[in-house]
């Protein structure tokens, strides 16, 4: 063994430059650039969004709760090495300049924010140093504050029996709220400032929140420390924000997984087509050996030398390339993302080479086999026969580690065994719609012109490798029509979400006797009809589940609720189970239920809720559950009563639209005509989503971009490896008097057919594929999209074309004695 | 034809063939290509295999050599019963002790003159690979082309560094399976004599499969296979 290893270094190099190990060096170089360019960028790109989503927090993990936590967590997570802060919230009135006005008060240890930045300047805009928190006796305020009660620097500040000094304006704060939750405007207090205030009393309505951050195993490890969490306290993680911000980064995480999957199989179907073209051409030489004494270890050892030679230095190449292909990228994104990319992690240098060894050894091991069994005279006459049931193990136990590997690298359970089982059952059915129109074309090959005629014939006679083409080719135009749609349906997804229509404010605490006026108001103003819903303040006392005991905690059960009422089903809602309730059911006592809640709190159909709200308490019968785009800046709610139920409950009203940019004079005259509706600028929160949105979309662009690369590469790849047969046959048309124009076009008619063929098959394996994904995986709506399949179909087409006239144009143009003595 | 015995000396046998079948499967079902051979070929001996084409000859060479075999028989070559030894020991075998001529050359097309005589040199371990390889290359007369590639070789050259890979090691036998059947006239010649010099200057034994008569005579014992059975 020892001597085969010092042969495999002694030839390496004239081996390498010799043709087909560098052809192998070659495309492993090219599949671990994109799979690195993709690992690279969507790892620091997965990470600058994680931490822009943190900003959401304040910190990495938050406990919320409506009485005081204690300092148990916050101990705790010390002694782990995590970074723990504290905040306190509340609603009070503020007085200032003779003036009132209820805020939102925010009591802060100095180590907030835990993720994200406070940014506080003097009045005269400057930015001042400061720590998390004012010193004692001091405020930062919002901005809305400083206009509504005419504040100046240094003026007085009274919250509950204390007075304090406003220091500084409040100019952008991570964790601010969306919808309801930011309905103050806000100020930061020192926490040890909130017994002077005296504000906080037995059944106030507090929000105390523990703030964690730290590596993602320390959170995770901390967690499982100190689980089970009680119900009463609310644990958010950024996975879970279960607002805009969890899905988009849910969706944009998948998307890149998505990416890199199908980079890795397009890569790894090019890998494998060279090392299986690389060992087929190489089983002569290792026979020869054997022929002069060689043993079979001698033989295995020398090749296995090479290829691991050749992998090492393929895959650094790779990953230099990769590397540099996405700090350009990052560089174009650099202006468009506000926030500092972490750097690359090493993970993608291990993906890379682990990678590289499954793709060259998956495909050459049967080879290897081939060599230690069958005799050499029979390989040198090609007296054998590679039989594909003799090495079902090898490629079983190939593809299963290279399964293990995805999950390992992807996390996602869902996703890639979606994928590879999907991927199996499409090469198969592509395999049996191949082989059937193959035998179809027989019938065609006699009808056509010489150049047509052998084209087609060689598809016809060649039908292992023509049928085989066509998979590989299907799979991979497949692949990128199905990458390409799923890109558009997710950014279009997006530009809905946040459209130029999205409303960007928030009226609520109307009365129903305000309600005419105001709707004049504003409809006149914005010049739409506004839409206003009702709110009604209530608690979920018990549960009675149709079969089961009363449950009387849990999850909502016992904590303050928005309720509302609807008619019927608003747009943004729709019905996933059971039916909505309609005018003639007679004394409908029902609510609906978002079905992510319901689901948490097992809840059924007939199901009975008991609620209190106005003084009375009322039963609900559970009729259905609805799903609830969260993501829509519309008031939503969790329950949702009957008309019968809701209707003369005591309730305001809130609504949410959309005042232009440039048009303040409207908000500033509705707060000055109805100065006890609250109002809410969400245009601060718009604007991160919307930075956080748009980052996601170019990366998603970029990383489409990369795949398509390493798509049309192994499209080439595979065009070039079925080239030598071709050449040798078009030398000898050329010796038997074929004129050139003839054999171009028979290689035209024959790659042509070839990549009609593929085409239409991925057309419509992509529609499927597309269809299951956008639907179970990415939660999105799906119709086929014409402009992107058809494009995806004639880019194919011609590109196989292209690729396959180019792969032995010059052989047309080289002397056919010179070619067939190189064969 | 008859047998054509030309036996000077009497030496020892250097390889036992004994009811040598090889039976392989076709569409057609199982085809036998080799039946009950039995042959003797004395150390020093140049023995000749003659016959019409598919009468399996080729095979019969091959399983002599090693490099296959038989559904039924023995084989001693040298001293082992190669018939019931695995591939690695075969190999070893060939290795020191045999080597091969082919009509195809086989030689391998990136590599020169030089490096594919070295080949079982470097297999073997051999010191002063290179030295001895190119010792090869001037006794088959193409010191001059020592670092051509096969494709800038003409027919007959390639041949002769086929000839001149199979001696390299010095084995005590040499197969050749038709090794003028790609040559012309004047090249058959050049490679016959060649081979003839190589059992004269080192003993070597020659078995060669061939369809040239006057190559076939001029070996000391001739062989006939027809239809897969020895016939003389």
């Amino acid at each position: 063994m020892l001597k085969g290893f010092n042969h495999g270094l002694r030839k390496f190099w004239s081996d390498l430059t010799s043709g087909d190990l560098l052809i192998l060096a070659f495309s492993i170089v090219l599949a671990v650039t994109a799979i690195s360019g993709v690992s690279f960028l969507g790892d620091r790109l997965k990470s600058s969004i994680k931490q822009q989503a943190s900003v959401v927090l304040a910190a990495d993990l938050s406990f919320r709760s409506a009485s005081d936590l204690g300092a148990q967590y916050l101990e705790l997570a010390a002694t782990q090495s995590l970074g723990v802060a504290e905040t306190v919230s509340f609603l009070s009135m503020v007085i200032a300049n003779e003036d009132n006005l209820l805020s939102s008060i925010k009591a802060t240890t100095p180590s907030y924010p835990l993720r994200g930045k406070l940014v506080i300047t003097d009045f005269n805009g400057q930015v001042i140093e400061h720590g998390g928190s004012p010193k004692r006796g001091y405020l930062w305020v919002e901005p809305k504050l400083v206009e509504q009660l005419g504040l100046e620097q240094n003026n007085e500040m009274a919250i509950g029996k204390a007075t304090f000094i406003v220091e500084g304006i409040l100019q952008d704060f991570p964790d601010r709220n969306v919808g309801f939750l930011a309905f103050s405007p806000t100020v930061i207090a020192n926490i040890n400032d909130l017994d002077a205030m005296g504000v906080i009393q037995t059944g106030s309505r507090v929000v105390y929140r523990n703030l964690f951050s730290g590596s993602e195993n320390n959170i995770g490890e901390f967690l499982e420390n100190i689980e089970p969490v009680p119900a009463e306290i609310r644990v958010q993680k950024i996975d879970d924000i279960g607002d805009q911000l969890g899905r988009t980064l849910d969706r944009s995480t998948r998307f890149f997984n998505l990416a890199g999957l199908f980079t890795i199989i397009i890569a790894a179907i090019s890998s494998m087509i060279a090392a299986r073209r690389y060992a087929d051409r190489h089983l002569l030489n290792t026979s020869l050996m054997k022929v002069f004494g060689a043993s079979k270890n001698f033989i295995v050892a020398s090749q296995v030398t090479q290829l691991i030679l050749m992998i090492l230095i393929a895959t650094s190449v790779g990953l230099f390339f990769g590397y540099l292909l996405q700090s350009i990228l990052i560089g174009v994104l650099k202006d468009l993302i506000d926030a500092e990319l972490p750097s690359a992690s090493f993970k993608p240098i291990g993906i890379a080479f682990l990678t590289s060894f499954c793709l060259v050894f998956g495909a050459a091991s049967p080879y290897l086999k081939l060599l230690g069994e069958a005799e050499p005279i029979r390989i040198l006459r090609n007296d054998f026969q590679f039989k594909l049931k003799n090495n079902l193990a090898i490629y079983a136990v190939a593809l299963f580690t290279l399964v293990v590997f995805l999950l390992l690298l992807f996390e996602d359970i869902f996703l890639v065994s979606s994928i590879m089982g999907a991927m199996i059952m499409l090469a198969s059915v592509l395999y049996v719609i191949g082989s059937l129109m193959v035998y179809l074309l027989s019938f065609f090959q006699s009808s056509s012109g010489i150049g047509w005629k052998l084209g087609l014939k060689n598809i016809v006679h060649r039908r292992s490798e023509s049928v085989l083409q066509i998979v590989v080719f299907g799979l991979s135009l497949m692949f990128l029509m199905v990458l390409a749609e799923t890109r558009t349906g997710l950014i279009d997804s997006w530009k809905e979400t946040l459209s130029e229509d999205t409303p960007n404010y928030f009226f609520f605490n109307i009365q129903d006797y305000e309600l005419p006026e105001i709707k004049a108001y504003l409809d006149q103003e914005l010049d739409t009809a506004t839409v206003f819903t009702p709110l009604i303040r209530g608690r979920l006392l018990s549960v009675q589940p149709k079969e089961g005991v009363l449950m009387k905690s849990g999850e909502m059960i016992d904590r303050e609720s928005n309720l509302t009422w609807y008619d019927d089903i608003p747009d943004n809602n729709q019905v996933v189970e059971g039916s909505w309730w309609t005018d003639d059911a007679g004394n409908q006592m029902e609510v609906s239920i978002d079905s992510g809640i319901a689901a948490s709190m097992g809840l059924s159909i007939g199901d009975q809720l008991n609620f209190a709200a106005g003084g009375t308490n009322f039963t609900a019968i559970v009729s259905n559950f609805r799903e609830v785009t969260w993501e829509s800046f519309a008031p939503n709610f969790f329950f949702v009563l009957s008309p019968e139920l809701g209707r003369d409950l005591p309730q305001s009203f809130i609504t949410s639209v959309k005042i232009p940019t440039d048009s303040n004079q409207i908000s500033k005259g509705f707060v000055e005509r109805f100065p006890t509706v609250t109002s809410v600028d969400l245009n601060a929160a718009l604007q991160q989503v919307r930075s956080i949105i748009g980052s996601a979309s170019l990366a998603v662009q970029y990383i489409f971009i990369l795949a398509l690369i390493a798509g049309i590469l192994t499209l080439i790849a595979s065009v070039f490896s079925s080239a030598d047969q071709r050449k040798k046959e078009s030398a000898i048309l050329h010796t038997l008097g074929a004129k050139r124009s003839k054999i171009f076009q028979s290689a035209a008619a024959e790659f042509l057919v070839l990549g009609l063929l593929s085409g239409f098959t991925a057309v419509f394996a992509a529609t499927l594929f597309s269809g299951f994904l956008s639907t179970q995986v990415f939660d999105l709506n799906y119709k086929p999209n014409i402009f992107v399949l058809g494009l995806g179909f004639t880019v194919g087409v011609l590109s196989i074309s292209i690729a396959g006239t180019l792969a032995i144009r010059k052989t047309i143009y080289t002397s056919p004695v010179v070619t067939l003595r190189n064969s | 034809m008859a047998t054509n015995n030309k036996k000077c000396l009497v030496k020892d046998s250097i390889l036992e063939v004994k009811n040598i079948t090889k039976e392989v499967n076709s569409p057609e079902g199982v085809l036998t290509i080799i039946k009950n051979i039995n042959l003797s070929i004395d150390s020093g001996d140049v023995v000749s295999i003659v016959g019409p084409s598919g009468s399996g000859k080729t095979t019969l060479l091959a399983i002599m050599a090693g490099l296959d075999l038989p559904t039924e028989g023995s084989i001693n070559l040298l001293g082992s019963e190669i018939t019931t030894l695995n591939e690695d020991k075969r190999s070893q075998i060939r290795g020191k002790d045999v080597g091969f001529v082919f009509q195809s050359f086989h030689l391998l097309p990136r590599l020169s003159a030089l490096d594919n005589v070295m080949l079982p040199l470097e297999i073997s371990g051999s010191k002063h690979a290179q030295e001895k390889a190119k010792e090869a290359l001037v006794r088959v007369g193409l010191e001059k082309r020592v670092q051509h590639f096969p494709n800038q070789l003409s027919g007959g050259e390639k041949q002769r560094v086929a000839i001149a890979r199979a001696m390299v090691n010095n084995p005590k036998i040499l197969f050749a399976d038709e090794p003028t059947g790609n040559l012309d006239k004047s090249s058959s010649t050049a490679v016959s004599e060649l081979l003839f010099s190589v059992n004269q200057s080192m003993d070597t034994t020659l078995i060669i499969v061939t369809h040239d008569l006057t190559l076939a005579d001029q070996c000391n014992t001739l062989h006939e296979l027809a239809e897969g059975e020895l016939i003389c």
